[in-house]
């Protein structure tokens, strides 16, 4: 039996869910969609390949304060950041959904971070299957699909007659009331196919090639521009920093990536990643063998946005490609 | 305030501030909240992140043993911006302590065998733990040589324990300095190259060794030149860091976390790493 719920339903319940909580969805910013909180329903776009950026900045924001440090009559009190708000997150594909997933393995990792597990608590992912495959995106090499409800609470498939709702949690049975719901004979569209990527037994050869010279080769036209981690929905790295502003001090998270030219580097000089060709390799390797042996998945969920987004045409599928020939006989000689 | 944030330090109050050398101070805090005080605990090897409010935390490794209720040390070498900001602090500034982080020494292997503890200028923070707990529990090891080297003999580091260290039973005390001053009668010699003199016998010993990267590869070739095998050979890594937590991906070398699984490796287990630093 297959539940469904009308696009005019749909909309007067997102309608309602924006009055009492946080609606996060994706809407159009200039040329670009991105999720933003949402005022009004009409903002919202529904017709969209994806999202120039992932959602990972409403569970990890680009820059967070982390606690609050005050002096009171020469005593220092710390007071710690919480997160209050309750928010749905409307709209995300099942690949950026994918990619929270693959946050929460380092985050929540005992000890849990406190603030992310916050948001992540208070936070409901309702997601949209995607109807066509983007030309970049390959989640279905990635272990998703395009239709994939795994890490979603709720996952939405347009049809013509309105959308097919999959409840997957008893949080997004908790937020989607059965009344809003109707059955139906209609069948879901059969998923778009993503051109494939070789992934399989990625790890493996890239625990042979460590050395190769064809990591210094691919970074020589990185600019490190940082894009690729900007909008990556799995990149994690983060510095901390204090700021202080009017005797107010602040601790605060932001975002920061591994190419980053000194991200590495010691008090005194010392940067034992101090070439482009060691900063890309730590790249590829934390995505396909560091994360993997770790946590048990490839750390990349096919979205396709690094490679739209990268100025020197630094593409992960031809990595992929290029290592799985790696040390083959043919080249071995 | 709740204790169970991993990222929110716990406060404490500089008891004391001590000049070791010219760039380098010993610091004593205390942490203000009993009952945090009661229950932290520290091995040698371990480190936690100190924080100066309103200019950032940084890692550092306890040059104290627990045991010894003397309230946590560290030693500090003025070189960057948390080490600048904690310098300017005196008696009585309140810092932030968040930790304690990363593996520690192995001690409990080290008994009975000969310690060869080989460091080289601020690299003899993490040593000391390791030398104190040898002294104080004298019977437990073998033969204790220490070789302490340092740019000249005003940056030799915990000069005031040199007399206690070298008085106490089969323990050696070799201190040597890349330039020596009018004053210094002692040896002028890097230490790598002590290493290769005094010829540490690889039986029944092991070797640890810290200092700058530089000297670490010189004296890892001369150890192993002497017999020493990978798994005899001890030092610790250190790297940038911002979490101690294994979240912030900052510290890895290769699949290890320097702070989690680290900072504290054999040469056996840094070999297989897939990445060198």
């Amino acid at each position: 039996m297959t539940q469904l719920i009308s696009k005019k339903d749909l909309l007067a319940w997102l309608g309602g869910l924006l009055k009492e909580r946080l609606l996060v969805a994706p809407t159009r910013v200039e040329d670009l969609i991105l999720f933003r909180k949402v005022d009004q329903v009409e903002e919202i776009v529904l017709d969209f390949d994806n999202t120039a950026l992932s959602p990972k900045e409403w569970f990890f924001p680009t820059t967070e304060t982390l606690f609050f440090v005050e002096r009171k009559d020469g005593q220092v009190e710390l007071t710690p950041a919480t997160v209050e708000q309750e928010v749905v997150v409307f709209g995300l594909r099942p690949c950026d959904a994918s990619g929270i997933a693959m946050m929460d393995s380092p985050f929540l990792a005992e000890p849990a971070d406190t603030l992310y597990q916050q948001h992540r608590e208070k936070t409901t992912l309702v997601g949209l299957s995607c109807l066509t495959a983007c030309p970049e995106c390959f989640c279905t090499s990635m272990g998703s699909a395009p239709n994939d409800p795994t890490h979603l609470d709720v996952l939405l498939t347009e049809v013509e007659e309105g959308y097919i709702v999959q409840i997957v949690t008893e949080k997004g049975k908790a937020l989607l009331p059965d009344e809003l719901l109707s059955t139906t004979e209609v069948s879901p569209p059969s998923p778009p196919s993503p051109s494939p990527v070789p992934s399989e037994g990625i790890v493996n050869k890239m625990r042979q090639n460590f050395d190769a010279p064809y990591w210094s080769r691919v970074a020589d036209r990185c600019i490190h521009c940082n894009i690729c981690a900007y909008v990556c929905p799995t990149c994690y790295c983060f510095d901390v920093r204090d700021y202080t502003d009017k005797g107010k001090i602040e601790r605060v998270r932001s975002w920061e990536s591994c190419q980053s030219p000194g991200f590495t580097r010691i008090a005194g000089g010392y940067d034992p990643r101090s070439t482009k060709g060691a900063r890309m390799r730590q790249r590829f390797y934390h995505k396909l063998l560091y994360f993997p042996e770790g946590f048990g998945a490839l750390h990349c969920v096919g979205c396709g946005r690094c490679v739209r987004s990268c100025p020197v045409n630094i593409d992960i599928r031809e990595i992929i490609q290029d290592v799985q020939k790696l040390g083959a006989p043919s080249e071995a000689r | 305030m709740k204790p169970d944030n991993p990222l929110l330090p716990q406060l404490a109050t500089l008891q004391d501030v001590i000049d070791l050398t010219p760039d380098i101070k010993l610091f004593k805090l205390q942490l203000n909240d009993p009952a945090v005080r009661e229950s932290f605990d520290y091995q040698p090897g371990q480190f936690v992140f100190l924080s100066a409010f309103g200019v950032g935390e940084a890692p550092f490794t306890f040059v104290s043993v627990p045991y010894r209720k003397t309230g946590l040390e560290f030693a500090v070498r003025r070189i960057g911006t948390v080490t600048n900001a904690l310098h300017e602090l005196e008696p009585g500034a309140t810092l932030g302590v968040r930790g304690s982080f990363g593996n520690g020494f192995p001690l409990e292997e080290y008994r009975g065998k000969n310690i060869f503890i080989i460091g080289g200028g601020i690299g003899m923070a993490p040593l000391r733990p390791i030398v104190l707990t040898v002294l104080d529990h004298r019977d437990d090891y073998g033969e204790l040589l220490i070789i302490n080297g340092a740019r000249t003999p005003q940056d030799l580091v915990f000069a005031p324990e040199f007399d206690t260290w070298a008085a106490a039973p089969r323990t050696k005390l070799e201190l040597t300095v890349d330039a020596g001053d009018e004053n210094w009668t002692g040896r002028v010699a890097l230490v790598p190259s002590v290493v290769s003199e005094l010829k540490l016998s690889p039986l029944n010993a092991i070797a640890i060794t810290c200092g700058p990267p530089i000297m670490i590869h010189f004296t890892l070739i001369e150890l192993k030149k002497l017999g020493f095998a990978d798994n005899q050979i001890v030092t610790t890594l250190e790297s940038k860091m911002k979490c101690g937590l294994g979240k912030c991906a900052r510290c890895n070398v290769g699949q290890k976390y320097i702070c989690q699984d680290g900072p504290v490796f054999t040469l056996e287990q840094i070999s297989e790493l897939i990445e060198q630093f």
